[in-house]
Formats: C-alpha cells, sequence, structure tokens
C-alpha cells in the first residue's frame, strides 16, 4: 500500500513541478513588469479588432516602457481584479484609466497624473432624464470600483436612486441602452469617446469631481518602477510623443475614423459568419487555454482525489480525519471564493506571486479534488465489505487487497462519477475568468467589450462549450466501455 | 494434550457496550475437527473471526499455532496464510475470474509463479469437482459452485487450518450436498477445522468434537455422540430440541 502511495504522491509532484517549471522564465537582461489593466475603457484601454490592447493608458506605458528600458507585461484582467490584484502584490502595477483618491492612496503610491477627467451622467437616446433630479425611484448602472460609481454612491440618497454594478463598462451601457437602468455615471473622457463612436447614449450633465488619472503601485513597493513611469512621462511630455497620443485617441479625427470603423464593422458584425471570422483567432486561443485548463485541472484533481479518497478509507484515524476535513473544507468553499483566495489571498500572506494559470489550476485541484476524493471514498466503500475481508483471510496486506480485489470494483462504481466531474471540471474553468485567466469565458467577456454583440458573441461561446463538452463525453464513454469489457 | 492448532484462553469480545464473548477457553488440536452450534447470536462468528483477527478481541489470547495473533506485533498477514477461511456468503472476488480467484493470493505473496499456481489451481477446482470453471465469471456461478470454489481458493495457500462459517447456509437444499462432500474429504485427509454449522448430520458423522455455545459463552462440549444423544446442560438440550425437531 506504501509503495501505491509512494506511486500516487510521485505522479501528483511531478505533474505540479511540471507546471511549476512550464512557466516562461523571466529574462534577466530587461526587467519586467506585470502590469493589470482594465479589460475596456476606451479611449484609455481596449482591445482593437486584432485583439491587441490600445487605447491612451496602452500607448502610454509602451512608450514609456521603451523609454525607460524596462518590459511591460500587460494583464487585461478587469478594472476590479487588477485593484485587488495590486494589493496583494500578484502584479506590479495598474494603468486602468484610475482616478486618484485619498481612499486609493492609503494602498497605493500614484504616479504624477497623466490625465484629467471628471464624472459626467449619459443616458438612453430618447430618454427623458436631464438631470440628477431625475433620477429619483430609478435606476443607475455603475461599474465597480469606479469614481464614477464613488460618486454615484455619495448622491444616491440624496437624489433617491438605486444602483446597480457591473464589472464591466459595456455591461453598463448595455444596461442604459436597453431602459433596465435610466443612467449611468462614467469619466467623462470615456463617455465622451464612447458617445463620438456610435456608443448609442448622450451625455446630460456637465463634468463634476473631477480626478486625475495616475499610474499605481502597491504603496511602498516597486518604487523604481514608480520613478521611471514618472521620468518616462517628463520625456514624453517634452517630445511631443504625449499629446501625439492623446490626439490619437480623443481628436477628431480619431473618433470619426473609429466610428467609420464601428459602422463598418456593424454591417458584417451582425452575423454569426462574420463575427466567426472576425474573432476566429481569439476564440481559438480561448478554447486552447480552456482546454489546456481542463485537461491539467482532470489530471490534477483525480490524482489529488484519488489519494484523498484512498486516505479516507484506510484504517487509520488520524489519515480518515485528514481526508475528511480536506473534502469538507474544498467541497463547502464556493469555487469563486476559493479562486480569488488563492490568486489573490494567499499572495497577500506570504508576499509571493502566483501565476494566474497556477492559481486557476490549483483552484480547480483542490475543488474538483475535494468531490472525487469524495465519490471515490464513497466507491471504495460500496464495495462489499466481504471482499475485503476475504482478501485479507488469504494473507494479503491491505494495500494489495485495495489495489487487486478493491479498487477494480470500486472504478467499475466510480467510473459515471468520473465522467461527470470531468464535464463539470470543464464548466467550472469558465469561473476562472474571475483571475483574469484568458480562458473562453473571459475571451467572450473581451470580444463583448469591444463590439457588445452579447447575444451573438455568448451564443457563439456556448456551443463551442457544447461541442467540448459532447467530445469530453463521447472520449469518456469510450473509455468507460474499454474499462467495461 | 497433543499439539495444539488453537489455544484460546479467557477471550473477550466487545461491540461497544455489547458484551459478545465473555471469557472464552477454546482448543483445537492438529488434524482435529471441531463443530461450533449454538443459537443465533451467541457469538460463533465472533469466535471463528477472532481467530484470524478478523475481529480484534477485546482482551485475552489467541495462539494458532504458537503464534500469539492477538499480539499486535505479530505479523497478521504471514499468520493468516496459513488460516483459510470460507464465508457464509462465499466473497468470491467479482472481477476476478474463478482461476483468478484460486491464484491470486499465492502469485501475489510471492508462493508460486504464475504457471505453478495456475497448475495448481487447475488441481484444487479438479478436486471441487469445477474444473470446467476455471475461466468462467463468479456471478456465473451457482452458489455451491461458489461455495467449492471458495473452499479451493482458501486450500489454495496450503493453510495448517480451516474456518468455515456457515458454509451451506446461504444455498439452496440441492447444493449443500456438493459443498459437504468437499468438506468431508477434507476431514478425511486430516486437515485441522473449525466449522460453525446447523448441519447436524454433518456434525455427527465428521465431528471429533462439538462444541456448544451460548450467550457468549462454552456451555458444553463433548464428542457427537455425548452432545447429541446426551446433552448435560439444559440450554444444549432446549436448542437441540428445537433444530432436530423441524
Ligand atoms: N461488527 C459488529 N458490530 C457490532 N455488533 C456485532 C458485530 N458483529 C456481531 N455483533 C453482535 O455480536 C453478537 C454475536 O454475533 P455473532 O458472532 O455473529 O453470532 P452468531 O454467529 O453466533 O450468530 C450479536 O449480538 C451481534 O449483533
Ligand atoms: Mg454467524
Amino acid at each position: 500500500m506504501k509503495k501505491f502511495f509512494v506511486l500516487l504522491s510521485c505522479i501528483f509532484s511531478i505533474t505540479i513541478a511540471g507546471i511549476m517549471f512550464s512557466q516562461p522564465k523571466v529574462q534577466a537582461a530587461e526587467k519586467t513588469y506585470t502590469i493589470g489593466t482594465d479589460v475596456t475603457f476606451p479611449p484609455f484601454v481596449y482591445a482593437n479588432s486584432n485583439n491587441k490592447y490600445v487605447g491612451i493608458d496602452m500607448e502610454l506605458i509602451r512608450a514609456i516602457a521603451k523609454e525607460e528600458g524596462f518590459k511591460a507585461d500587460i494583464k487585461p484582467i478587469g478594472f476590479n481584479a487588477a485593484v485587488q490584484s495590486l494589493s496583494s502584490g500578484q502584479i506590479d502595477g495598474v494603468i486602468a484609466g484610475m482616478t486618484i483618491t485619498d481612499e486609493r492612496r492609503q494602498k497605493f503610491d500614484f504616479s504624477t497624473p497623466y490625465y484629467q477627467s471628471g464624472i459626467v451622467m449619459a443616458v438612453a437616446p430618447k430618454s427623458k432624464i436631464t438631470s440628477l433630479k431625475d433620477l429619483k425611484g430609478k435606476r443607475v448602472a455603475i461599474k465597480t470600483g469606479t469614481s464614477g460609481a464613488d460618486y454615484a454612491n455619495s448622491i444616491k440618497d440624496r437624489y433617491g436612486f438605486k444602483t446597480v454594478t457591473f464589472d464591466d463598462s459595456d455591461n453598463v451601457y448595455n444596461d442604459v441602452k436597453n431602459g433596465n437602468s435610466a443612467a449611468c455615471f462614467d469619466d467623462s473622457a470615456v463617455l465622451n469617446y464612447g458617445v463620438k463612436t456610435g456608443l448609442g447614449l448622450k451625455i446630460v450633465t456637465k463634468p463634476t469631481n473631477t480626478g486625475k488619472y495616475g499610474f499605481a503601485v502597491q504603496k511602498g513597493k516597486n518604487q523604481e518602477l514608480l520613478s521611471k513611469f514618472n521620468q518616462g512621462l517628463e520625456k514624453l511630455k517634452k517630445n511631443g510623443k504625449y499629446d501625439q497620443i492623446i490626439e490619437k485617441y480623443t481628436g477628431s479625427a480619431a473618433t470619426s475614423s473609429k466610428k467609420k470603423e464601428n459602422k463598418q464593422k456593424d454591417a458584417d458584425g451582425h452575423t454569426f459568419v462574420g463575427l466567426l471570422k472576425q474573432n476566429k483567432d481569439a476564440l481559438l486561443e480561448g478554447v486552447w487555454e480552456t482546454i489546456e485548463l481542463t485537461v491539467v485541472s482532470i489530471i490534477c484533481a483525480t490524482v489529488f482525489g484519488v489519494l484523498i479518497g484512498l486516505l479516507g478509507v484506510i484504517p487509520n484515524k488520524f489519515s480518515q480525519g485528514f481526508s475528511t476535513t480536506v473534502i469538507y473544507i474544498f467541497r463547502g468553499l464556493p469555487l469563486l471564493v476559493l479562486a480569488l483566495f488563492i490568486y489573490n489571498g494567499v499572495p497577500s500572506l506570504t508576499g509571493s506571486k502566483i501565476p494566474a494559470f497556477i492559481a486557476g489550476i490549483i483552484t480547480l485541484t483542490l475543488n474538483e479534488g475535494a468531490y472525487t476524493a469524495a465519490f471515490v471514498k464513497g466507491g471504495i466503500e460500496a464495495v462489499d465489505t466481504g471482499q475485503m475481508e476475504a482478501a485479507r483471510s488469504l494473507g494479503l496486506p491491505f494495500g494489495k487487497a485495495m489495489r487487486r480485489v478493491i479498487l477494480p470494483q470500486g472504478l467499475k462504481i466510480m467510473v459515471p462519477s468520473f465522467i461527470n466531474q470531468f464535464i463539470i471540471t470543464l464548466k467550472d474553468t469558465s469561473i476562472l475568468s474571475i483571475i483574469g485567466i484568458l480562458e473562453l469565458t473571459q475571451t467572450g467577456k473581451i470580444i463583448i467589450a469591444r463590439n457588445l454583440e452579447g447575444f451573438r458573441i455568448w451564443t457563439i461561446i456556448a456551443v463551442i462549450y457544447l461541442v467540448i463538452i459532447t467530445l469530453l463525453t463521447l472520449l469518456s464513454k469510450w473509455v468507460e466501455r474499454r474499462i467495461k469489457d | 494434550m497433543k499439539h495444539l492448532k488453537v489455544d484460546v484462553t479467557d477471550l473477550n469480545k466487545n461491540f461497544g457496550d455489547n458484551h459478545v464473548l465473555k471469557g472464552i477457553d477454546f482448543k483445537v488440536a492438529n488434524n482435529e475437527v471441531v463443530v461450533l452450534i449454538g443459537p443465533s447470536g451467541s457469538g460463533k462468528s465472533t469466535l471463528l473471526r477472532c481467530l484470524n483477527r478478523l475481529e480484534v478481541p477485546t482482551s485475552g489470547k489467541v495462539v494458532i499455532d504458537g503464534n500469539d495473533i492477538s499480539d499486535k506485533k505479530t505479523d497478521i498477514d504471514k499468520a493468516r496464510e496459513n488460516i483459510g477461511m470460507v464465508f457464509q456468503h462465499f466473497n468470491l472476488f467479482n472481477n476476478l475470474t474463478v482461476g483468478e480467484n484460486v491464484e491470486l493470493a499465492p502469485t501475489e505473496l510471492g508462493k508460486s509463479s504464475k504457471e505453478e499456481a495456475a497448475q495448481a489451481a487447475k488441481k484444487l477446482l479438479k478436486t471441487v469437482g469445477l474444473e470446467d470453471k476455471y475461466n468462467a465469471m463468479p456471478y456465473s456461478l451457482s452458489g455451491g459452485q461458489k461455495q467449492r470454489v471458495a473452499i479451493a481458493r482458501a486450500l489454495a495457500m496450503n493453510p495448517d487450518i480451516m474456518l468455515f462459517d456457515e458454509p451451506t447456509s446461504a444455498l439452496d437444499p440441492e447444493m449443500v450436498g456438493d459443498v459437504l462432500a468437499v468438506m468431508k474429504d477434507l476431514a478425511k485427509n486430516g486437515m485441522t477445522m473449525v466449522v460453525v454449522t446447523h448441519e447436524m448430520g454433518f456434525a455427527k458423522e465428521v465431528a471429533d468434537r462439538v462444541v456448544f455455545m451460548a450467550d457468549g459463552k462454552v456451555m458444553e462440549e463433548g464428542s457427537p455422540d455425548a452432545i447429541f444423544d446426551n446433552p448435560q446442560n439444559e440450554r444444549t438440550k432446549s436448542f437441540l430440541d428445537k433444530v432436530i425437531n423441524v
């Protein structure tokens, strides 16, 4: 039995080690900083039709990196996730149209401001709402963690409206457009840009609560990066590059060409075929990431689960208690909480970063592994106790009896549960979009952030999931038949 | 007394508050066939299962062939190799063929090579009249056939002693004879046996000694003739009245 466990643990550690080492090594020559940013916040950050991240923030950080000789590894993980990841030290800096506030200063150190904006209110084109007073009893859409949200929350009691919170700007705008919400609050630069490029909303208030955008690092950390940013920004302002960038994204030339582009895209972007063509590469990458996550997680979770399950049936109080506890904890925690805890929480405690992919694998391994352990335990316990007694009576040690007699019978009982768990694992990878892994769901979110084609893109994503699940099911059934024979 | 195969002294077994075996002394000599009888719940199975440590005694001493089974330090797997056990519900390994059932322990424990084990298995299956079932799966066998395979499986380890726990109780009546015949053969060939059974005919014919248990105690023991024809204990009398008169 011991040998069996040693073997299992070896496979497990090798798999984990393999993942760790397969992560790209950081080059020593140029220092690489991981910079978190939003998924979509045009004109500051958004993906263009080639799924390349562009916008004022993106061009600034890239230009500054070039000036100052460092590498910026841009992670478009969403505003909220970026801010959280920065607090926990998972990333080195955030540039995401973030307004410098006193509250944020407590956790972050900000660069010299690179842009000045203010909050405005936007409503649907046909809306009769023209001022804050008209919002009484209405619903207002805001985006989590933004200064637009802070502003809305600070005045909602005075003006008697309710707020509804979304993670992405496009969901905010959509909610207003389709009439669920009466209005939204956002930065004037963003909304101005949106309105000019055909967002389909109108701005009805003057900018208030003007704020300054800054690049942020964790308080007291990465000061070198911060001063590089400030120096670089200074140089760009002097050599005229800064003005070029701003003009490029907010000047009338930019917005009208973008408007044309939007119209053009509208023409072929409203069909499934058109959307598939436009986003083929992004979708394929997302599918691949999802498959990678699924396969690695299934392997790790199965090894982990079988191990914990077996610990639960060997006749030793300590190991049984351990198994029960592990199952109880990791089956009890919502996957979302577990993912955020491992990705953001653990680095805050230990001070060392975990790549999102690894955090994702660990999350799924623990959660799916706990479910696996539970049915492995159940499957083994479902084998008639007489089988074990007969094997032990012949002088077979526990491990041999387990391996030759109990497990083969237990496995047969477990096969349907395994297949079920594999499918659940595949589906659960979508939850990892919360920590910014660019798998299929996150890819969908980003594409929609750009083209606002929610219905069609989610349909495409749903069909892709169903296709993968069908393939996985067929594969599992094939394996099941082979085991049965 | 002759060389003792089984030497149980002051054996007690509790299941929680349930005091099931109350100070049992139980000896079996070499080549002796002992039949254990007694009402249901009297502790016969528990006593039998204490002999190969399927149940761990609460107190007392269980010595098999000079090996103290009740001592935690004893290598129980090693000891069990010499103690064959046959269960009421056969417990054939459902995932293995009849042949594999018989060969598993000898090969896994390095007692014999695959070929030797296969040969031995075929020979054993022949002695229990099932040589044609070598490749069959357990589910395709009748109860009587299953039990005979189970006996062959236990014999494959060449045990010095065989324990039977109601080996015919789960069988249709027409199957009982075949199994008992195999057991009689074993007894004739000098196997030391402890048999829990309600087959009084078998006890009369084969047993060297009959032990009557009730309420976790040995109430009476003696030769079959003494126990069946002239029981001394009231409990023995009323038990025999019941089983023999039905
Ligand atoms: N594993 C067990 N757990 C709890 N009680 C048991 C267990 N095995 C047997 N007993 C109890 O021990 C007593 C004797 O059972 P057993 O030895 O099976 O009797 P017999 O074989 O003579 O019918 C019964 O009261 C039974 O309920
Ligand atoms: Mg019994």
